[in-house]
């Protein structure tokens, strides 16, 4: 009858159970985003056409074996465009949201730790910068701050971006620092510095994760409004949203020019959205464990 | 000041700045603990017992809270002391067991790191010394095959399990004092005995003082030498385990006692309590706070708080005016 000991039936009960898998649709929407990355960084090595390159007896030409996504008004192959375009996208996204994250997580996590004044006044400082709209903001400043620069874009982005992260690191920290374990690893002479590395952000982490790649996806969006204001980075150099600009003058004549920039864009914003959201879902104890 | 005394508290005071005014969660409790006695702080919700217990290691809010009087153990002042004052006796002087081992447990680190982190940050040991002891401390907790144990998480492990590990936690750095705060009401019924056997046993055996904080007399009952009964932020009555369950004079320890249930009653029969509400801590009369719910409540008890006075045994004080008489006989529940 018993073959095991009480111990080995024991150890069998509480083997932790399988984690819910996270999906095809995941793993797809990952596989593009990396896809995506990929093409990024290595486009000068990979075999595509210049860009930049204008080609005066193939102007306009729809999607085909030669020009996969076909040309522009000038002449241009579109693929080789919407890859060299990721890399402005990309950066400005990652770039932005990094510093974002790298002045506005600290500062959240500490006002959420330590509350009282601190939190007050930075709190009530994130919340006046949260009420004026970002994108006007970012467009006052990008009109007068020439010329511009990929570096200026990011900077500018990613500190009008330090409010929202505030405000989510903050929120989701609150919850985990009143929480027992905290305040047990407090009387056991843990040092704040401790408590903030061991105790609150692993715990935060699977918020901070997917608010980081939907952040990316926002930063990629409000990077397209810009672009597409022309206010991000000066043509010739490609990007999503300044390509869809120029196509809008010849929409007419050539709707694959602004079709595939847009349809990359929205791939791209969409598998990231849904991958943050998945990790989230994923890690949230309560949600997975009821 | 004598050496017997672990902790000498006097006149302790903890005020909290609400939007209604100041709210006095614990107002002028004075008592002291011996080395290697429990304590146990019995009172309902709200009379201010886990403020008292954290005020009296200095883990009271940071903000919006003024703490006066005085609370010192083992020759440390802990009112008034910094964070890093405090940081230097947290663990190793007093150290805590929470009321639900659901919560005071980290859920994303495994549980032998959690005890791992306490002895390599307070004591310094290395790596490979830090995991013997803390599987020895596993083992002195009674947790079956800690090796296995040692790489759990949390959610891996049952309540009192669970509980079982937080004790070793608090035992890591051999605390002089353990804070219990109700340490069994997160659990059922049959592990809370084990629990509190548990925690008896480790008092013996590590010579150290336990300062148990229930509204569970039954839990009290035959762990503690000495008892102070708390109301609305006030000590009214306290003395050793056997003068409260069996001499006491305050008509508010009657009514504690005699609104447990008791097995020996018969099925459905209707549990006693106490009527009415807890004082608004706000609004305080200048009378004694249990007055309002108290059948021999006069005049006098409305106008004038009653002061601690001593009963006829040694180290017996309550507050009441009107007092049960002496001998007032009362079932243990």
């Amino acid at each position: 009858m018993s073959s095991f000991s009480l111990e080995e039936a024991a150890l069998m009960v509480e083997r932790p159970e399988k984690s819910e898998p996270l999906g095809l649709f995941f793993w797809i929407c990952v596989s593009w985003i990396g896809l995506n990355v990929f093409g990024a960084i290595f486009a000068n090595v990979l075999p595509l056409p210049n860009p930049l390159t204008e080609n005066f007896n193939a102007i306009n030409v729809g999607p085909g074996l030669h020009h996969l996504f076909g040309t522009d008004d000038l002449g241009r192959d579109i693929f080789s465009r919407i890859v060299y375009g990721s890399r402005v996208s990309i950066t400005v996204g990652i770039g932005a949201i990094l510093i974002g994250f790298g002045i506005g997580a600290p500062l959240g996590m500490l006002a959420a730790y330590r509350r009282g004044r601190f939190d007050s006044f930075l709190t009530t400082i994130m919340y006046v910068l949260l009420a004026f709209p970002a994108i006007i903001a970012t467009i006052a400043v990008l009109s007068f701050w020439t010329p511009r620069s990929l570096f200026k874009i990011i900077l500018v982005i990613g500190v009008a971006s330090i409010p929202l992260v505030y405000r989510v690191i903050r929120t989701a920290t609150l919850s985990v620092a009143t929480k027992d374990y905290v305040i047990a690893a407090k009387v056991q002479g843990a040092t704040d510095r401790r408590i903030l590395m061991k105790e609150l952000l692993p715990n935060i982490a699977p918020i901070a994760v997917s608010f980081f790649l939907i952040g990316v996806a926002t930063v990629i969006t409000l990077e397209g409004a810009l672009a597409f204001l022309g206010l991000s980075v000066n043509p010739p150099t490609p990007s999503w949203g300044n390509m869809i600009n120029e196509a809008r003058t010849v929409l007419t004549e050539n709707v694959w020019l602004a079709f595939f920039p847009s349809l990359a864009l929205c791939l791209f914003l969409i598998a990231l959205n849904f991958i943050g959201d998945r990790i989230r879902s994923h890690f949230d104890v309560t949600e997975v464990k009821l | 000041m004598s050496d017997d005394k672990l902790l000498i508290v006097k006149d302790l005071t903890t005020t909290f700045a609400t939007a209604g005014g100041d709210l006095p969660a614990v107002a002028g409790v004075s008592f002291d603990l011996a080395r290697n006695e429990t304590l146990g702080i019995v009172g309902e919700s709200g009379s201010g017992k886990t403020v008292l217990s954290r005020t009296i290691m200095g883990l009271q809010p940071r903000v919006n809270t003024t703490v006066t009087g005085s609370s010192i153990l083992d020759g440390f002042e802990v009112v008034g002391a910094s964070e890093n004052e405090k940081r230097t006796i947290w663990g190793t002087e007093v150290a805590m067991v929470f009321q639900d081992p659901m919560t005071s447990l980290n859920p994303v680190m495994r549980i032998g790191k959690q005890i791992d982190e306490a002895l390599r940050v307070r004591l310094g040991m290395n790596r490979k010394d830090a995991k013997a002891r803390a599987l020895e401390l596993l083992e002195l907790v009674g947790i079956p095959s800690p090796v296995q144990r040692y790489n759990a998480y949390p959610g891996q492990l049952s309540g009192g399990m669970r509980q079982r590990v937080v004790i070793a936690i608090a035992l890591a750095c051999s605390p002089k004092l353990l804070m219990a705060d109700e340490p069994t009401t997160g659990l059922d019924v049959t592990i809370q005995a084990q629990i509190l056997n548990l925690l008896d046993e480790l008092k013996e055996r590590l010579k150290m003082s336990v300062i148990l904080v229930t509204h569970d007399l039954g839990v009290v009952a035959t762990r503690t030498s000495r008892i102070v009964v708390m109301y609305a932020g006030r000590i009214v009555e306290t003395g050793t385990t056997r003068d409260v369950f069996y001499h006491h004079r305050m008509p508010y320890t009657r009514a504690l006692l005699e609104s447990s249930p008791k097995v020996a009653n018969k099925s459905h029969t209707r549990l006693v309590t106490i009527p009415g509400r807890p004082p608004n801590l706000l609004s305080l009369s200048d009378g004694c706070s249990f007055a309002p719910r108290c059948k021999y409540a006069t005049d006098q008890c409305h106008l004038v708080r009653p002061e601690l006075q001593p009963s006829i045994e040694p180290g017996h004080t309550f507050a009441c005016w009107n007092p049960l008489p002496i001998n007032a006989e009362a079932t243990l529940p």
